[in-house]
């Protein structure tokens, strides 16, 4: 049964109010949206905010500059005074720790977009390509994507670092061998039951060939659980990120990273807490947001939630 | 159509609102309805009259979107939209059961059929015991009659005996008296080798021994009151067949009424004593099962029973009703049937017609009819 | 097809990962390094340089016509085998058990790789144990009552709590309880929970002199318990408890996700509404008739936790200064002792997919829909 126009477009305001509804009824959906958006303005803006080479600068007679006037914590007997212009104190290189952060917010987003988009890119072809041609081409992928996700990601991740070195490049690379099988087996089915839907059968019978059908018409339709997973994964790589570099994977001890930054601090967090708790946090508040987005994207996008 | 106490069940002015994001949705209009002590009463109409909506809440069940606005629902006394959540879940267990479409959604896939009639047992121990203890006793009374009674089931039958009266019952004893129980009722809905069908799990079964599953559920409870919901849709013809004379054999066996909710006029006639028609959230029409098929006094009714298919028609007169069934976010005015009705007049648009007694029994919703 | 056909065809693929596997870390390790990082691991210092190319040759890295270990170690041509030719030879020696000695410094001269590894995974083992513990104990539940409460209090109050466990940088939720737990929380003068370390002996709740047991199985609160020395499997226990939580608390807002969806899902179905028009008390409508039903999905994940516990030990015993195999591993990538990582990397793959095996035969024990 075909809709009449007053139809649709009836249809399309019920599901503007259900999505309206939606944000209602879960508010945390748009902490997320604050969080995860104001952290891609941050990053985009933080070239501006401060000097972007600062972080190559160290002072060494800043090291113990610890005085933190936000929380009263802090050295009282130093010598000279460093507490004005250094809200969070400094780091152990006598960096403004404030500074630092709102250098290490865009390289992390960067890696974790870099490695998002790729695994989704990924994802799309290996996906598609398993489900549409079946048969042993979708065995042997999906053989493969076993074999990455029988292994703990951080392990793989290490030794692709020690392999190829440690650099920003590599990092990426060792993060994304962790991400894309899943976007593999999503995308795969995805089409899967796509396939399965009548308006497939009717493009076919209509004589459009089978990529054409696949990529014009079956993965677009099923794009939308793929940017749920993506949001969400956003959080996830720079949980893996910082975790890497935490553990001390990081290209350079200089590097402004938010893990790095706070596994400088880990040496001396019984004196000097806020050298983890502040870089630490930042990595929650945006992890927390894509995570908060993501789910509430899923709820608005689902449509088995719909009544 | 008063409150007599002859009825167990009345529906009184039952008005239920869905709330949806296109808007609310006035599923129930004040539906008036009862069912006598022992009779069948069809309920029918289109599928999106309000049926199953009506079925659902008298069991309490309505989805958490929908909001019963008002009226009465009232079973052996009780106004249950009144009543406590646990005295519902009570009622249901007790004095109403009811029986499904679907057979194969409605029954749990991981647990077998056995189980999901023991546990209806086992939730109120004390009220089944004395009729597990009874449906035991009958059989060992039986065969005392026929002299084949062992010495170990004489002494089985006087403790039995001095149970009932006492109405306790050891948690295993009662589980044995239960099992034996809900095996000899799948056998009375006429499964096959109930002993290995109680050990079966749903999926294992055909469409009709699932749906005769979902009577046995009903019947362990000797209800008062059965609502059986399109039981036989989904069923094969021959199967449906079984079924609705399944129902007929045991309707006469247990003393329970029966609210038949379907849109098969020829399940209406075959095993109903009153039908009520619904449209659009009320009740149109009640009337005796051959009152209303010689009498029908609705214009609704009377374009749905000239809608049934004769082999005696001339070839190309098959009639249907015009229009569709109205949208019931913004259901029509007054008479909710009025556009679609061959004799609507001024009167029919301006407000809803009240239930008038029309002839002996037989209630029509009409303007055509007086009120 | 019977369950063993089942099963051995599933033992059969699980070889297949673990083949694969074992192929992408040859690949990547022999085929990216220098082959005198293959070599590394069997050299004992008093090796003369004929000794060493004899190894070399043995190990299939080098060729039987390279003439010198000199010219094996500047990587002439003559000597170089090709990395496909060295793997059966490896597959050899590393299914023999053969993995050479450990490059690591604190390991002491000519400890073998396997010994110092199996060791200390033990203490990871009962980490991600106890890990695996919490996260079934507290996932599920907080996963059931977040869908019978849909939209309600506890609903909100669970999705926080799997959300910010989702988001959470485990390290940093680690030394935030080290400050609340050892810093904040004092009793005595001590803190309620040690700092770090695999014994307790400095904190409030925990033995001050305890004596240590001989180690049989590893494990320490095991070893503690079999020995009866309950005092020390106490202190075990009160210093895995940080760790313990520390690691849990992704895999816990994950489960309670997985659980909470499948549980909401469950709840519309048809089969719900029969059971709760049968008089059943909500009690028995959840637990028995929506919980079995719902857990179906969440055992699907349980190798993706497991993957995730092993996984995340190496970060824990970091922040925690726990000796286990993942703090091992790192030391051991400091100084390219590749195949230690390897063997982490091999092992943690093999209890991944005999936990995926387990899972699915629970699978179909709990769905009797499934029949092989």
């Amino acid at each position: 049964m075909s809709e009449t126009e007053p139809q649709i477009e009836a249809r399309r305001s019920a599901d503007l109010r259900l999505a309206l509804h939606l944000f209602r009824k879960n508010p945390l959906v748009l902490v997320g949206l604050v969080l995860s958006v104001g952290s891609i303005v941050l990053a985009l803006l933080s070239p501006f905010l401060v000097n972007s080479t600062s972080w190559q600068i160290t002072h060494p007679l800043l090291k113990n500059c610890w005085n933190n006037p936000l929380f009263g914590w802090g050295n009282s007997n130093i010598a000279h005074d460093c507490s004005s212009s250094y809200v969070l104190g400094t780091d152990s290189y006598g960096r403004n720790l404030l500074t630092m952060i709102v250098l290490a917010i865009p390289v992390d987003l960067q890696i974790a977009l870099e490695v998002v988009l790729s695994a989704v890119a990924i994802g799309i072809v290996f996906g598609a390509t398993a489900s549409y041609a079946g048969g042993i081409v979708d065995e042997v992928i999906l053989r493969v994507t076993d074999i990455f996700l029988a292994v703990p990601g951080i392990l793989l991740a290490i030794v692709f670092m020690v392999v190829f070195g440690r650099t920003l490049t590599v990092l990426t690379g060792a993060v994304l061998l962790i991400w894309w099988p899943t976007y593999v087996r999503l995308v795969r089915s995805q089409v899967l039951s796509e396939k399965e839907r009548p308006y497939v059968e009717s493009l076919r019978s209509i004589g459009a060939g089978r990529f054409r059908i696949l990529f014009r018409h079956i993965v677009p339709n099923s794009i939308y659980p793929l940017l749920v997973q993506a949001t969400l994964d956003i959080g996830s790589v720079i949980l893996t990120v910082s975790a890497l570099t935490f553990i001390g994977l990081s290209p350079s001890p200089l590097l402004p990273e938010l893990g790095n930054l706070a596994s400088l601090g880990s040496q001396y967090f019984f004196t000097a807490p806020w050298l983890i708790i502040f870089p630490g946090l930042t990595i929650l508040l945006i992890s927390l947001g894509f995570n908060l987005l993501g789910d509430g994207l899923r709820d608005i996008l689902d449509p088995r939630l719909r009544r | 159509m008063d409150g007599s106490t002859q009825d167990i069940l009345t529906v009184k002015k039952l008005q239920v609102n869905f709330h949806t994001f296109a808007g609310q949705v006035k599923a129930l209009d004040g539906v008036d309805l009862s069912v006598k002590r022992g009779e069948v009463l069809g309920l029918v109409g289109e599928s999106g009259s309000g049926k199953s909506v009506t079925a659902l809440s008298i069991e309490g069940l309505l989805p958490q979107n929908a909001e019963v606005v008002g009226g009465q629902i009232i079973l052996n006394g009780k106004d249950l939209l009144t009543e406590k959540q646990g005295e519902i879940r009570t009622a249901r267990l007790r004095e109403m059961a009811m029986v499904f479409q679907d057979p194969l959604t409605y029954l749990n896939p991981v647990l077998t059929v056995g189980s999901q009639i023991l546990e209806i047992l086992e939730t109120d121990r004390r009220v089944f015991t004395p009729v597990v203890v009874a449906a035991r006793l009958e059989d060992l009374n039986k065969a005392a009659r026929e002299g084949t009674l062992t010495e170990k089931e004489t002494r089985e039958k006087a403790s039995l005996e001095a149970l009932l009266a006492e109405q306790t019952l050891g948690r295993r004893e009662f589980k044995r008296l239960a099992k034996a129980y809900a095996v000899a009722i799948l056998g009375r809905v006429r499964l096959p080798e109930p002993e290995r069908m109680f050990k079966m799990y749903p999926f294992e079964l055909s469409g009709g021994m699932r749906q005769r599953t979902m009577i046995a559920m009903a019947l362990v409870r000797r209800p008062a009151l059965l609502i059986a919901d399109e039981i036989t849709t989904a069923l094969d013809v021959t199967v449906q067949a079984q079924i609705l004379k399944l129902l007929r054999e045991l309707k006469d066996q247990i003393d329970a009424s029966i609210l038949l909710i379907t849109h098969d006029l020829a399940v209406v006639a075959e095993i109903c004593d009153r039908v009520a028609v619904m449209y659009a959230g009320n009740i149109v029409e009640v009337a005796e099962v051959g009152e209303l098929f010689k009498n029908p006094l609705h214009p609704y009714t009377q374009g749905l029973l000239a809608a049934i298919p004769r082999p005696d028609a001339v070839r190309g007169e098959l009639t249907s009703i015009k229009g569709s069934v109205p949208n019931l976010i913004y259901p029509p005015s007054g008479c909710r049937f009025h556009p679609r009705c061959p004799s609507a007049f001024e009167k029919c648009p301006l407000s809803k017609p009240p239930l008038v007694e029309a002839r002996a029994g037989h209630y029509v919703e009409c303007f055509l009819y007086g009120g | 097809m019977k369950l063993y056909e089942y099963a051995i065809r599933r033992i059969l693929l699980m070889g297949l990962v673990l083949f694969g596997l074992s192929l992408f870390m040859f690949y990547l390790t022999r085929g990216f390094l220098p082959p005198s990082f293959a070599l590394a691991p069997y050299i004992t210092p008093r090796m003369n340089d004929a000794q060493k190319l004899a190894l070399a040759q043995s190990l299939g890295v080098a060729t039987k016509s390279c003439a010198s270990f000199q010219a094996f170690s500047a990587f002439q041509q003559s000597c170089l085998v090709p990395v496909w030719a060295q793997y059966t030879q490896w597959l050899g020696n590393v299914l023999s058990g053969n993995w050479g000695y450990t490059l690591l410094p604190t390991a002491g001269p000519a400890a073998k790789t396997t010994t110092i590894f199996f060791s200390r995974f033990p203490f990871t083992a009962q980490l991600a144990v106890m890990g695996a513990i919490l996260t079934i104990l507290i996932g599920i539940p907080l996963g059931i009552v977040s869908a019978t409460h849909n939209n309600k209090l506890p609903d909100h109050i669970s999705r926080i709590v799997s959300l910010g466990g989702y988001s959470i940088p485990q390290f940093w939720f680690g030394y935030v309880l080290l400050i609340i737990f050892v810093l904040y929380a004092r009793i005595g003068g001590l803190g309620l929970l040690p700092g770090s370390g695999s014994l307790a002996t400095n904190c409030a709740i925990c033995f001050a002199n305890v004596v240590t047991p001989k180690a049989v199985t590893g494990a320490p609160i095991l070893d503690g318990i079999i020995s009866g020395n309950l005092h020390f499997a106490w202190d075990s226990f009160v210093a895995m408890i940080l760790p313990a939580v520390t690691l849990s608390i992704t895999s816990i807002g994950a489960l309670t996700r997985i659980v909470r969806s499948s549980m909401l899902e469950v709840l519309r179905q048809d089969y719900i509404l029969l059971a709760k028009s049968k008089g059943l008390q909500e009690r028995v409508v959840i637990y028995r008739h929506a919980l079995r039903n719902a857990l179906l999905p969440a055992v699907t994940v349980a190798g993706l936790l497991t993957a995730f516990l092993f996984g995340g030990v190496v970060v824990i015993e970091i922040v925690f200064d726990l000796p286990g195999v993942g703090y091992t591993s790192l030391q051991a990538v400091n100084v390219f002792d590749i195949n230690f990582v390897e063997l982490y990397v091999l092992v943690t793959a093999l209890i991944i997919v005999v936990t995926n095996l387990a899972v699915d035969i629970i699978y179909a024990k709990l769905d009797p829909r499934i029949r092989y």
